[in-house]
């Protein structure tokens, strides 16, 4: 059995001449929990509806649990839950005739599972979905995904809608699937702080290509903010390669480094800095510095 | 999502659907033509005359007492009519005595229902009536008589003992029945009252007839009408039919070869008893052969003559309708088989034959005409070739019901042309189809170039550009419906359209580049 | 499977009611026809057929349309497809609940004229080279143009399908005024059936849910 639950190989997809993913190789390990993170439009979701098969790639191949995207069968889909963006559900449904059709299709149901997550959440069994709150749809949507015991679960966006203890609620349940051994995440969701709770690996997309693929702690390593203050004005070119960004205030200098390593830390100190200080980033921080767009440096008045 | 392995399957698919929808779209556009042509066909170009009509003696035949002389008289009714196409054609043939129906007589009373029909399991004729007996006391009893009929004898139960009737060719309205087995190679005579079954002697081998037709000669009734008057001091009076009791002459059954001659056989020894003549060939829009076979021709009817007064055969009458309907000519037969006068519909006003002037010759005509060309012209050319070289082929009645092959096609019209060489003949069709060629060239050209700027292989390229140029409009549309929807984006390089699923560019062969997307230099990457 | 058929029917129970309501109106027809049929009037009774076999077709090949138009819009397979369920699968147990409410208008029609014909037709085959041939078109000519509908229907485009289906299956309803009921139009009708079923195969397995 491959170690590797999730396989991107070189995919490109276009939509209607606008080039969305240019070429990504992106691996996921068994039990792992990925955070897919990127700004709107950048590709998470169309990533996520090709590794499903409800997309169809412009070029390259997906791999789910060792099969090609486009060949799932049931008995792998049966292994995969999914909480799609939007909450695609059947609108016109009761929520219990959906509840069954998935139970009735599904290859495994773990009726305890299931019942304590309806319990949790208390969604009405007679109301029609289409009748439900954004957040009900949300919580819908999680439980039918949790309750066949998913070896991979795919989350697109899944607390979109939810209040602050229903997405409570939810992260806790998503650290339970964790727990569980071998089970594997594939996560994405705009609110980095619930992101960065769970994940032990991170991706980031930008400009049609995976700029970030690492753990979480060697991103948080290997991304250094720094304010440097020259005795004079600062030098035009640092000579730094990777420089994520770059902003200018007088003799301060705040400086976004990727690979920050000795040699660049060498680099600096031949500039003479007056001082240098790292300024301490969280997984948002290292987020909105890696997909702002360029990296010229900003004359800041 | 496995698309391009089964990509000629989805052509193939695809091209069948358009052909079918696509034909029949122009079949009705073209029977409407059709329709309105004959509609609007004076009654000189349906009708034929002939006075008198020759067969009867001269004295009687130029009697100064009679107002009205003998007259044949045959007209073309519709050649559009509903018989001619499949749902017309399907219930007349099915019904009993219908041309291709097993029943030869039904009546429905119930209890008391009476029937002759082949029974084709068994291969025997299955035959019952009500039989009315009287009863010693004077009563009278209805009792229901059924017995089987085969080559060997008759029955009231099915037995093999008496042989099997294999394809038949039945005359309905004879008494006795008389029917030519095709395989047996001889004729019966089936005296139902009598329960007597009269072998005729078989047909040597090298005899060339092949009867297709028995009695009344008649095919598609609907479409061809035709009666004899005789001569009359009144001045209106009834015109006689094929089907009229007191004119049928009694020694001799006519029987129709499919070479398209007419024979006489003789009732009680079942031989044939010579020749009565054959059926006339009417005028085409392009000369066509002048010996017509049944097959050739869209209706005919005979009519035997004889007189009430001595039932002796005179003659006979013959009419046929071409192919297209739009030509009707008659003949007079006399005993001998001798043709003594035929005549041919025409524009009496332009003396052109009615298939020329149909076309052309009355108010409308020609703009009807053009659209029927032009609708032909709209029919893939390779099926408008190959209507030409099945010209002759196809039976003329199923050709006004052919939606693929245009047997009724002026190319199809050309094809079956008596004059002039193979090569001369075959040039003036592609005329005829120019229109069609000239717009599959200009389709097949747009494909070409599509198909070069989709990036589709050599062989694929090749296959469309010749199928366009075959299948005309049909093959256009079956491409631009299975044309693989492939996104094409500017090369950076050559500056053409290039496809995105390639790893380079299948135009200039240079490497992938998104020029519009500027990602960082950095990564963070493995780990 | 079975899952899915039963949702399919489920969810156009409408037209099964309407096909078991037509069944027992064609019946009721059928009969009255039978009892006072007429060789020489036969003419009469095929035209008056023809506007029951134009609903009959119309409303089948709504359906098809109805089962894919709304698939697309309510993105019911991108929700399935989210289960352990193949593309394959969702559209074959489409096509075999369209196939069973055809069945449930046939079956019984079909039943009731070999009834009526035993009872009250003649011990000849006058009726029996009928029915077999007439049936059999007008079923096929009903899955035809059901295919038809499902071919057209997998669109977001409210006019395509519905104006382009009734067209087509005109066009396509004539072929019995052409061919007849004769082994021709059967043929042709089993090569449409597969050529639609082939597109809509692929129309529905390639494109995005």
């Amino acid at each position: 059995m491959n170690d590797n639950v999730i396989k991107v190989e070189n995919l490109v997809k276009y939509f209607d001449g606008r080039c969305v993913l240019d070429g990504i190789n992106l691996t996921v390990p068994r039990g792992c929990i990925y955070g897919l993170l990127g700004r709107n439009g950048a590709g998470k979701t169309t990533i996520i509806r090709i590794l499903l098969g409800t997309e169809p790639a412009t070029r390259g191949r997906t791999f789910l649990l060792d099969t090609e995207s486009t060949n799932l069968s049931p008995a792998i889909r049966g292994r995969i839950g999914c909480v799609a963006e939007g909450h695609n559900l059947i609108q016109s449904y009761k929520v219990g005739r959906l509840i069954k059709l998935c139970k009735d299709l599904s290859l495994q149901w773990n009726d305890e599972s299931f019942d304590h997550l309806m319990e949790t959440f208390r969604l009405p069994t007679d109301r029609r979905v289409k009748d439900l709150s954004m957040g009900m749809r949300a919580q819908l949507n999680l439980v039918l995904a949790m309750a066949i015991d998913p070896e991979l679960l795919i989350l697109d966006d899944p607390t979109l809608g939810l209040d602050t203890v229903a997405r409570r609620q939810f992260l806790e349940l998503a650290i339970e699937v964790i727990q569980q051994q071998g089970r594997t995440i594939l996560f994405c969701s705009h609110i980095l702080s619930d992101v960065e709770r769970i994940a032990d690996r991170i991706g980031i997309l930008a400009a049609g290509k995976l700029v970030v693929d690492c753990p979480l702690e060697q991103l948080k390593e290997r991304v250094k903010k720094l304010r440097i203050i020259f005795p004079e004005s600062p030098p035009e070119n640092l000579y730094l390669t990777e420089i994520v960004n770059q902003q200018i205030h007088g003799r301060e200098m705040t400086v976004t480094v990727a690979n920050w390593n000795q040699q660049k830390q060498a680099i600096l100190e031949t500039f003479k800095p007056s001082s240098c200080t790292e300024i301490p980033m969280s997984l948002e921080d290292i987020f909105i510095e890696c997909t702002r767009p360029g990296a010229e440096p900003v004359q800041v008045a | 999502m496995r698309s391009r392995s089964n990509y000629p399957i989805q052509v193939i698919a695809a091209g069948f659907l358009v052909l079918v929808f696509l034909s029949l779209s122009l079949f009705w556009a073209s029977w409407l033509c059709k329709s309105i042509l004959a509609d609007i066909m004076p009654m000189d170009y349906r009708t034929v005359d002939i006075p008198p009509s020759g067969l009867l003696p001269a004295e009687i035949e130029s009697d100064p007492n009679v107002l009205q002389q003998t007259q044949v008289h045959a007209h073309i009714i519709s050649p559009e009519a509903p018989q001619t196409l499949g749902i017309g054609n399907y219930l007349s043939d099915k019904a009993p005595e219908g041309r291709h129906s097993r029943i030869y007589y039904l009546e429905l009373e119930g209890e008391d229902s009476a029937w002759v029909y082949f029974d084709g399991r068994i291969g025997q004729i299955n035959c019952r009536w009500a039989n009315v007996e009287k009863m010693p006391d004077g009563t009278s009893m209805r009792k229901n008589i059924q017995f089987y009929v085969g080559p060997e004898g008759v029955s009231e139960i099915p037995d093999k003992k008496l042989g099997r009737f294999n394809p038949v060719v039945v005359d309905f309205g004879s008494t006795p029945l008389i029917l030519y087995d095709i395989k047996l190679r001889r004729f019966f005579a089936i005296n139902f009252k009598d329960r007597i079954v009269t072998k005729g002697p078989q047909l040597s081998e090298d005899d060339p007839r092949r009867p297709v037709d028995i009695g009344i000669l008649s095919k598609n009734p609907g479409i061809l009408d035709m009666y004899w008057m005789p001569p009359d001091i009144r001045r209106t009076h009834i015109p006689i039919r094929e089907r009229s009791k007191d004119y049928n002459p009694d020694r001799y059954v006519l029987v129709l070869d499919e070479s398209g001659q007419i024979d006489l056989l003789d009732r009680e020894t079942l031989e044939f008893a010579g020749t009565a003549g054959r059926l006339p060939a009417p005028e085409t829009f392009f000369p066509a052969d002048k010996r017509v076979t049944p097959g050739d021709l869209l209706a005919y009817r005979v009519l035997p003559l004889a007189l009430k007064e001595d039932h002796k055969y005179r003659g006979l009458f013959a009419a046929s309708v071409s192919r297209e309907g739009t030509s009707l000519a008659l003949a007079v037969f006399d005993e001998k088989g001798k043709c003594i006068e035929s005549r041919i519909t025409r524009d009496n006003s332009q003396n052109v034959p009615s298939s020329s002037a149909v076309f052309f010759g009355t108010p409308w005509s020609p703009v009807i005409t053009i659209g029927k060309f032009l609708l032909e012209n709209l029919h893939p050319p390779i099926l408008s070739l190959a209507s030409y070289f099945t010209a002759g082929s196809i039976e003329a009645a199923s050709g006004h019901r052919a939606m693929f092959l245009l047997p009724n096609s002026f190319i199809a019209m050309k094809g079956r042309d008596a004059r002039g060489n193979i090569a001369a003949r075959f040039l003036y069709a592609l005329f005829l189809i120019l229109p069609s060629i000239i717009l599959a060239i200009l389709l097949a050209m747009r494909v070409g170039k599509d198909t070069a700027v989709v990036g589709l292989p050599q062989k694929t390229r090749s296959f469309w550009t010749f199928g366009t140029l075959a299948f005309g409009p049909a093959g256009y549309i079956t491409y631009k419906l299975t044309r693989p929807k492939i996104t094409l984006v500017t090369c950076a390089n050559c500056g053409k359209q290039r496809r995105t699923d390639t790893g380079i560019c299948h135009q200039c062969g240079s490497k992938w580049n998104v020029p519009e997307l500027t990602p960082p230099a950095w990564r963070v990457l493995n780990g | 499977m079975l899952t899915l058929i039963r949702r399919e029917i489920r969810d156009n129970i409408v037209y099964f009611i309407a096909a078991v309501v037509f069944s027992a109106i064609l019946i009721a027809l059928l009969t009255a026809a039978a009892y006072h049929f007429d060789l020489s009037r036969s003419a009469v009774f095929v035209r008056l057929s023809i506007p029951m076999l134009v609903i009959l077709v119309l409303g089948f090949s709504a359906m098809g349309v109805t089962q894919m138009y709304m698939d697309r819009n309510r993105r019911i397979s991108a929700f399935l497809s989210a289960l352990p369920v193949t593309r394959s699968r969702i559209l074959w147990a489409r096509i075999v609940a369209g196939l069973l409410a055809i069945l449930i208008v046939l079956v019984p029609l079909t039943i009731a004229a070999i009834v009526l014909g035993r009872l009250i037709a003649p011990p000849i085959p006058i009726l029996a080279g009928y029915i077999a041939d007439i049936l059999t078109t007008v079923f096929l000519m009903v899955l035809a143009c059901y295919c038809l509908g499902l071919l057209t229907g997998w669109t977001a485009n409210k006019i395509a399908p519905t104006f382009g289906a009734l067209g087509l299956n005109l066009v396509l309803v004539s072929l019995v005024f052409v061919k007849g009921f004769g082994p021709d139009i059967k043929f042709l009708l089993v090569l449409v059936i597969v050529a639609c079923l082939i597109r809509t195969w692929h129309k529905f397995m390639s494109t995005s849910l």
